[in-house]
């Protein structure tokens, strides 16, 4: 590769710096993996420690605070899920997305079951990676007595179900309101398409179907099409959807 | 060849267990006979001898009840009329010398056995035994009167000689029938081993040969059959899986690398490294989504899923489905019928049942045309739930419709069309692990794809929720 595509790709990363750096613990004994995961996040500028094994791992979240814990499942010394319960059970209240080759249903709710905030089989994308990182880190910012949700001109009432863009209110069927509803408590971020099929539908993550694109594209009529003003739900090539709520995008 | 195959064939005839319960058989009777021989030879004895001593009894009081001046002369007239008369008569004077009789010694007053040597005519001797009763008479004599042992020695003999015959007759006999036994069994578990050994050679299509008979080992041979034939099922699902994984992860792999070679050579600014990459990427994502496909086919045919079965709520399952494919049905100018029943319960995994309904109704959308109708129906009949999938597209052909539920097959039709011919194989697989039966047919025009759940504990029709 030449000088100037290196640049070039650089100075792409710099542009999709995040807004709120996260101080993360990755823990992963797989080294190409773990270097993998924890350049892409410093290049997003989160702050990453990065640890080989469950005991050290432990040590190091015992040790200080994380906003998130990386962690997988299979690890040498202390296993995945042993550190997972003991970091539970001393009272940690990082956030924890789990990395595993064991990407089933079964795997994934003895996870959750174990304190997990949410579970990643491999292998992934690291946008589908830090799609999820930024999913969970936001979950916490909600309180659960609001009732409305607010995203540009759009409003979201929880208690009766409905939609206004501008005033004006808009009909959706129960899937598309669950579907919005799930973008706009995630606005700004990138969803990705397994996460709306997780979320949305409840379906397992290696489901395979285009229902999500058909209904995005349906839910984007309803909530764009008669209305001036700039586009809600934009897609990201590659990665996902976005609702914006912010225009400077 | 023969005789060390014979010889063979005696040491695992002794080693056999058929064999050995049959000689602990042999023994068994043959202590049985000996309990029953003891027995009735005490029985037999103990009678005769009652019945002597009643004779005895009998003879002492006639001649108890003769004058006792007449006695000796009776005694003497008694004898004289002997071999017809069997007793032995003796009376003895106080003084214990003979007065008259063949008893020469004085016996104990009371039942004794006396033993007495005396001579055959032709001079040589031998000892008498004698059951012997001794009276003292009312004038002090002592009258002993007797009968020979003779014939019990000789039912002794008898009942001796006729129960070593006897016992060693049944001992052979029960060997003999245990060898018979065990070489019927040794040929049967022969048949079996050589299919055994048959197969582990790498003939997986050897068999165990079955009788007419229908006996255990037929029943047996029955069982292994169809233990072999899943196997033999599995290994060349896995024979023809492994070579075509290899055949199709070529063809995107190849894709793969000449697009990356291209790039190499070709690619000078960033936004063709860029594409490149994507579509590096693209490859890569298709294979490891095929590798995925695989991997959960595997785990749904290794039927470790069945442990987590629970009460599936059938209607609102397959109502749901068809909400959220309607809008991607009338996208494209088709149209969606659903018709479900409601109320109906089934047991199974649900996650896989949905896949397995997306599956088909995907499956459907992909290969008809646009304008297609397409049918979601759910019955409850009386014995079986009934969920059908219909399109009026162009259906599969009859010869082909087993074939296009196994891996990687892609009908020539919808080769264009997106897809890695591993949705029906994950179908049929979710569908034999809930017993469900699977039937393709014709819909006229069209593919009826109809599943039914035959699992009797499998399918409940509730009240509708």
């Amino acid at each position: 590769m030449n000088l100037q595509a290196c640049s070039g790709l650089l100075s792409r990363y710099r542009t999709t710096f995040a807004a709120h750096a996260m101080k993360i613990l990755l823990v992963e004994d797989d080294m190409d993996t773990r270097s993998y995961v924890s350049s892409g996040l410093q290049a997003r500028g989160h702050c990453v420690d990065e640890s080989g094994n469950g005991s050290d791992g432990l040590s190091r979240a015992s040790a200080q605070e994380y906003d998130v814990i990386i962690l997988d499942r299979m690890l040498p010394a202390v296993d995945g899920m042993n550190v997972l319960r003991t970091l539970r059970n001393s009272g940690t209240h990082a956030r924890v997305l789990m990395l595993t080759a064991l990407g089933d249903v079964d795997a994934r709710i003895e996870g959750m079951e174990a304190g997990a905030d949410d579970y990643l089989g491999k292998p992934f994308a690291l946008s589908e990676l830090i799609a999820r990182l930024n999913a969970i880190c936001r979950r916490s910012a909600y309180t659960s007595a609001a009732t409305t949700l607010r995203v540009g001109d759009l409003e979201l009432d929880l208690i009766t179900q409905r939609v206004f863009r501008a005033g004006r209110q808009i009909h959706l069927q129960p899937r598309e309101w669950d579907l919005l509803k799930y973008f706009a408590l995630n606005a700004d971020e990138v969803i990705t398409r397994t996460m709306l099929l997780e979320h949305v539908w409840g379906f397992q993550s290696s489901f395979q179907s285009n229902l999500v694109d058909t209904h995005i594209c349906r839910l984007r009529g309803k909530i764009e099409r008669d209305f001036f003003g700039p586009r809600l739900l934009r897609t990201v090539r590659g990665e996902g959807y976005m609702l914006c709520g912010k225009q400077d995008h | 060849m023969t005789a060390p195959a014979s010889s063979g064939l005696g040491a695992r005839l002794l080693k056999s267990a058929a064999f050995r319960l049959a000689a602990l058989q042999a023994f068994l009777f043959a202590l049985a006979a000996l309990a029953l021989f003891l027995v009735s030879w005490l029985a037999a004895r103990n009678y005769i001898e009652n019945q002597l001593r009643q004779d005895i009894s009998d003879e002492t009081s006639e001649v108890v009840a003769q004058p006792a001046n007449l006695r000796a002369n009776s005694v003497r007239r008694a004898l004289a009329r002997a071999p017809r008369n069997p007793y032995d008569y003796s009376l003895f004077e106080r003084d214990h010398t003979l007065i008259a009789g063949d008893v020469l010694h004085e016996p104990a007053i009371g039942w004794s056995t006396v033993e007495q040597r005396e001579e055959h005519v032709g001079g040589d001797e031998y000892v008498r035994h004698m059951l012997v009763l001794g009276t003292v008479l009312e004038d002090g004599r002592v009258l002993a009167v007797g009968r020979d042992l003779a014939s019990v020695e000789q039912l002794d003999a008898l009942l001796k000689q006729t129960f070593t015959w006897a016992s060693l007759a049944v001992v052979l006999l029960a060997l003999a029938g245990g060898m018979v036994t065990s070489l019927s069994y040794l040929r049967r578990v022969e048949v079996i081993a050589t299919a055994a050994s048959r197969i582990a050679a790498g003939d997986l299509g050897a068999r165990v040969a079955i009788t007419r008979r229908g006996d255990e080992f037929d029943r047996l041979a029955v069982s292994l059959n169809s233990m072999l034939e899943r196997i033999q099922t599995l290994v060349e699902g896995l024979r023809q899986v492994s070579s075509d994984i290899a055949h199709d992860l070529r063809t995107p792999l190849t894709h793969l690398r000449q697009r990356l070679e291209a790039a190499m050579q070709e690619a000078t600014s960033v936004e063709s490294y860029d594409k490149a990459c994507e579509r590096a990427l693209t490859d890569v994502d298709s294979v490891l989504e095929t590798f995925g496909a695989l991997l959960r086919i595997a785990k749904v045919e290794s039927r470790q899923r069945r442990a987590g079965f629970a009460g599936v709520a059938l209607s609102p399952l397959l109502e749901r489905l068809a909400e959220d494919y309607r809008p991607l049905v009338e996208d494209v100018g088709r149209m969606l019928h659903a018709d479900i029943a409601q109320g109906v319960h089934v047991h199974g995994d649900a996650l896989l049942l949905t896949q397995m309904f997306v599956n088909l109704i995907e499956n459907a959308l992909r290969h008809t045309p646009p304008g297609t109708p397409v049918r979601l129906k759910l019955e409850a009949l009386d014995k079986v739930c009934r969920v059908i999938i219909e399109d009026a597209g162009p259906g599969i052909p009859a010869h082909e419709r087993s074939r296009v539920l196994k891996r990687f097959v892609r009908l020539d039709a919808s080769r264009t069309t997106p897809g890695n011919g591993l949705g029906l194989a994950l179908v049929a697989a979710v569908a034999d692990l809930h017993e469900i039966r699977l039937t393709l047919a014709d819909a006229g025009p069209g593919l009826r794809v109809q599943l039914d759940f035959t699992y009797p504990q499998n399918f409940t029709k509730g009240v509708s929720p």
